[in-house]
């Protein structure tokens, strides 16, 4: 497994993957830009707890009414409660515990272990569409590119279709019809997201497909194979990168979406579906939405502070 | 010459539109029917439980939806009925599609109507003024808050002026009043939360792309002539730079009605309770009722579709450089 995927590694990331330094190079330039450096560090801090944070927090499914609808630290409740037998409403005082940091939802479940929960599903949910979205706007955008005619035709106007389709709308109507589960809203997503990549790579490869290595190479008598993966493919590396930084906020924020609306996958606690629960519950316990929109946000933020980092990085023209 | 070019291209620019339009229709047709569900499935409990016949009922009912016949009947059925304004019969509100959708328009309309607008208008403003003082204090303020203006989630962000405004503060009511008459000033100001919970992303993204179109023309030759001659910067910067920035934000402007305005639209309409086309397809959704469901994305899609070939139309009789042949 590990040596298909760097094979592909290899064959995609092409001057990239094999030349450390050009790695350190364009790292720096993108490091010189503080903002960018807060985002890598907080999509790292991220990820160390969506990997290793389970391990340490409560079980996040484990309910228990006696602690629901706790404060997080450092703040206080007050609940009234009518009493059926003595007709009185008496005031209940909750205040937070170092026990569940950020409080606690209705059904007594830790937040901060649902947070941690959810960080995984949505960083999973991010990577794996984006990685479909990219691979396929790859490929159909440099067919496109290198065989033109007929088949730049055909796949650019489908593009048109699918890019006509307001995304989110199309989500809605695809995860009713075929039921919400977490699998296929991540294929979804990916299988749909394909066009603004495919664009981007096409009209870079046209303008590659015109250089003099290319023709170099035809005219040594290189198949298209070996033209398309040796120089098309590797030449929009550093612009596959840049996309999917910048295109994983956006399917983040797409499936907390769907979740928020009730077509979310139910068996899992996204950071949406909480957000969701926690709607109606304003008045009594507010942190429940405010905890993982405030997770959401940062997140997106990262992402695209990293990725408008990176963009300038890859930029020749930008002086930094 | 010219005249001739743009008729061709208008012509061209149409039957394409044609093309694109038969290809969602498609595309959505094969969804519904590909779907695993049945409009029968609506009834079974039903049907269970009054002890009749199942698959006689299942198949009475499939007839009347025309789900019986062959694919391609289906499909030019669909067609038809679609051009003749039959979008099919919501189970849940038990009215035509077509008329649900009459009723409930306007209110997506005012919504985005009234976003655009403060959007537009604050974030080519602030844009233009963070492009003329690059590198200033001003402009990296600007550019921070633009950045978080794209990324707060704006749904989460209606919930949050809900619980600050509403239910801390008591300013506003948590709830959209549908009884208000849609012209008065209760309306607007009931519309007020909704509209900053829509528009804040869209300003930030024209914040940022009016900036970088700005400057992008700033550096222009055209631009130091126009000072060299002795214009005022007002001038300079009003008609010499920002009208030739104009033409790449309208573009962008039109395009983020499909992927950010509408879907926007549709998770602010279901925050505060919005009786618009993301409503009665978000409730449409919990009641099962596919018709409407599809009705709403299909006309969000056509309206991208219209907007954007009324654009590029537009632009070729406005801007005489641009040439597509």
């Amino acid at each position: 497994m590990t040596r298909i995927l760097s094979k592909i590694a290899k064959k995609v990331g092409g001057p990239l993957y094999s030349n450390r330094r050009l790695i350190k190079y364009y790292l720096e330039r993108a490091l010189r830009n503080k903002l960018a450096v807060i985002g890598l560090a907080f999509i790292l801090f991220l990820s160390l707890l969506a990997i290793i944070g389970p391990f340490l927090t409560h079980d996040p499914t484990l309910a228990d009414f006696k602690v629901n609808n706790l404060p997080p630290v450092g703040f206080t409740t007050q609940t009234s409660i009518y009493d059926i037998e003595t007709n009185e409403f008496t005031t209940i005082e909750n205040t937070g515990t170092w026990k569940h940091p950020l409080g606690t939802d209705s059904k007594g479940r830790d937040m901060l272990a649902m947070l941690i929960s959810g960080a995984r599903v949505s960083l999973q949910v991010g990577l794996i569409a984006t990685g479909i979205a990219i691979i396929l706007g790859t490929i159909i955008g440099v067919l496109s590119a290198y065989l033109g005619g007929w088949v730049d035709n055909v796949l650019m106007r489908f593009t048109d279709v699918m890019m006509t389709f307001p995304f989110f709308l199309l989500l809605v109507l695809i995860v009713f019809i075929f039921g919400p589960s977490l699998v296929f809203i991540v294929l979804v997503i990916g299988l749909t997201g394909w066009t603004g990549t495919a664009r981007l790579v096409r009209s870079e490869a046209l303008s590659l497909r015109t250089r003099e290595f290319v023709t170099a190479a035809k005219a040594l008598g290189a198949s298209d194979n070996w033209i398309i993966f040796r120089h098309l493919i590797p030449n929009v590396t550093s612009l596959i990168i840049v996309i999917a930084t910048l295109s994983i906020p956006g399917v983040i924020l797409a499936e907390a979406a769907l979740s928020f609306i009730g077509l979310g996958d139910p068996t899992v606690a996204s950071w949406g579906i909480i957000l969701e629960a926690g709607q109606h519950s304003l008045d009594t316990a507010w942190w429940v939405a405010v905890e993982p929109g405030i997770m959401l946000f940062l997140t997106v933020l990262a992402f695209n502070f990293f990725g408008d980092g990176l963009r300038d990085a890859f930029d020749p023209k930008s002086n930094i | 010459m010219k005249k001739s070019w743009l008729r061709d291209y208008t012509i061209k620019r149409l039957l394409y539109a044609v093309i694109i339009a038969w290809g969602i229709l498609t595309i959505t047709f094969i969804l519904v029917r590909v779907g695993p569900s049945s409009p029968a499935d609506k009834y079974l409990a039903n049907i269970a439980a009054s002890g009749q016949d199942v698959s006689q009922i299942t198949a009475a009912i499939e007839a009347r939806y025309g789900v019986d016949k062959p694919i391609f009947e289906q499909y030019s059925d669909y067609m038809v009925n679609l051009f003749q304004g039959d979008w099919g019969w919501s189970f849940s509100t038990s009215m035509p599609v077509i008329d649900l959708i009459k009723t409930h328009w306007i209110y997506s309309f005012q919504l985005i109507l009234l976003s655009s607008l403060f959007a537009a208008f604050l974030g080519i403003l602030v844009g233009i003024y963070s492009a003329v003082k690059q590198y200033t204090k001003a402009d990296y303020i600007a550019t921070f808050f633009s950045f978080i203006g794209i990324s707060i989630p704006n749904f989460w962000l209606g919930v949050m002026l809900i619980l600050v405004f509403s239910v801390k503060l008591g300013l506003f009511k948590t709830y959209y009043d549908t009884s208000l008459p849609l012209f008065s000033i209760d309306n607007l100001a009931a519309l007020v939360l909704p509209v900053i919970t829509l528009g804040t992303g869209m300003l930030a993204g024209y914040v940022r792309y009016t900036r970088s179109a700005m400057l992008d023309n700033l550096r222009k030759e055209f631009v130091t002539t126009a000072r060299a001659k002795g214009l005022r910067e007002r001038t300079v910067i009003g008609k010499h730079v920002f009208r030739n920035a104009m033409l790449p934000l309208v573009t962008i402007i039109m395009f983020d009605l499909g992927s950010i305005v509408f879907g926007g639209a549709y998770l602010t309409e279901i925050v505060f309770g919005i009786p618009g086309l993301g409503q009665i397809s978000f409730n449409a959704i919990f009641a099962d009722d596919y018709p409407v469901v599809v009705a709403v994305t299909l006309i969000g899609t056509l309206l991208v579709l219209l907007v954007n070939l009324v654009t590029d139309i537009t632009y070729t009789y406005l801007d005489p450089r641009i040439r597509y042949d």
